[in-house]
């Protein structure tokens, strides 16, 4: 990388070809769900196995969220808990420097 | 997703994986115990590497195919530490999807650790140890390392899922390339996406800690050097 700022900018830009993407994509596929792959995953295997979906029963309980809103409390949860990780390390990577 | 959902696979299945998985995990915790006897000052590396890895895998992204995935963030942490290091952390990361979020679940666990904390991380480190030593430049290694194991965690999921569910006609290999159709085309634009985001990473991680960088070989020295233009 000869310019100092190449890979930002590379990865603004691959960031924003992505938004763009997806704008493109919502805007042509008006039937797009934009479920999880794994729930469309799911329907095929039922379409495989000519079983309905609901057929397929958890092998081990499972606690299931109740609402949409709460799973997303728990993975911004999750986000949560590895934007403190990455923080707290370049934190103290930064204050070392200045010690040291 | 990543995952395969709690009670879509047979039983069987779930207990092959778990075998494969089971001795990886177990490598994997042997390693990192000696990677941090060894140097105290890798635990705050694995705690980056590691973080990206619940950030990322915590992001649902609507991609080209009108579903929605989540990138895998397992690159990074296998660069530096190797794919059974990078098993252990995944697997924690998918325990906590299977316990609060019913993503995957307890008894489809096993193939879930091996297609994103195994086989993912495997073909990454494959790439990195091909191009370590190359002249091919760090960042366009780490870049290229993040997305394939991103890619192949999908690969491998449809791999399961095919080997579990085969066509009538056409077999498992058929029922593989219905699974890719919808895993892995979904997942190629995140992959990209995601390799350019840890080589961005990366790049920071060499700016502000090169020791730790030097300390584990991550990549050769004149590279580190030349990456923060030394020479």
């Amino acid at each position: 990388m000869s310019f100092k700022y190449g890979l930002e900018i590379i990865a603004l830009l691959a960031i924003i070809g992505f938004c763009g993407l997806f704008l493109y994509t919502s805007s042509i596929m008006s039937d797009a769900e934009f479920a999880g792959s794994d729930t469309v995953g799911s329907s095929q295997i039922a379409e495989l196995t000519g079983k309905s979906e609901e057929e397929f029963q958890p092998l081990i309980g499972q606690w299931i969220p109740p609402s949409g809103e709460i799973e997303s409390a728990l993975f911004a949860l999750q986000a949560a808990i590895g934007g403190i990780f990455v923080g707290w390390v370049f934190g103290y990577w930064k204050g070392q420097k200045k010690t040291a | 997703m990543v995952h395969i959902m709690e009670g879509f696979l047979p039983w069987q299945w779930c207990v092959v994986w778990w075998i494969i998985a089971l001795p990886c995990l177990v490598f994997g915790i042997y390693q990192l115990k000696k990677v941090l006897e060894k140097d105290r000052e890798a635990l705050p590396l694995l705690g980056v590497t590691g973080g990206f890895i619940f950030i990322l895998s915590s992001l649902k992204l609507p991609s080209v195919t009108g579903s929605c995935s989540h990138p895998t963030g397992t690159g990074l942490s296998t660069i530096c530490f190797g794919p059974w290091i990078t098993s252990v952390i995944c697997a924690i990361v998918l325990l906590f999807q299977s316990l609060f979020l019913a993503h995957g679940g307890l008894s489809v666990l096993g193939a879930n650790i091996v297609s994103m904390g195994i086989v993912g991380p495997l073909a990454g480190y494959a790439v990195y140890r091909a191009l370590r030593n190359t002249r091919i430049n760090m960042y366009l290694t780490v870049f290229m390392v993040c997305a394939l194991a991103d890619l192949f965690t999908y690969f491998t999921t449809s791999f399961e899922l095919a080997l579990a569910y085969p066509a009538e006609v056409g077999g498992v290999m058929s029922s593989f390339a219905l699974f890719m159709g919808i895993f892995a085309i979904t997942q190629v634009p995140l992959a990209i996406v995601e390799g350019v985001v840890l080589a961005l990473v990366f790049k920071y991680i060499v700016k502000l800690k090169p020791d730790i960088i030097l300390q584990l070989k991550v990549f050769p020295e004149e590279k580190i050097r030349a990456a923060r233009g030394e020479t």
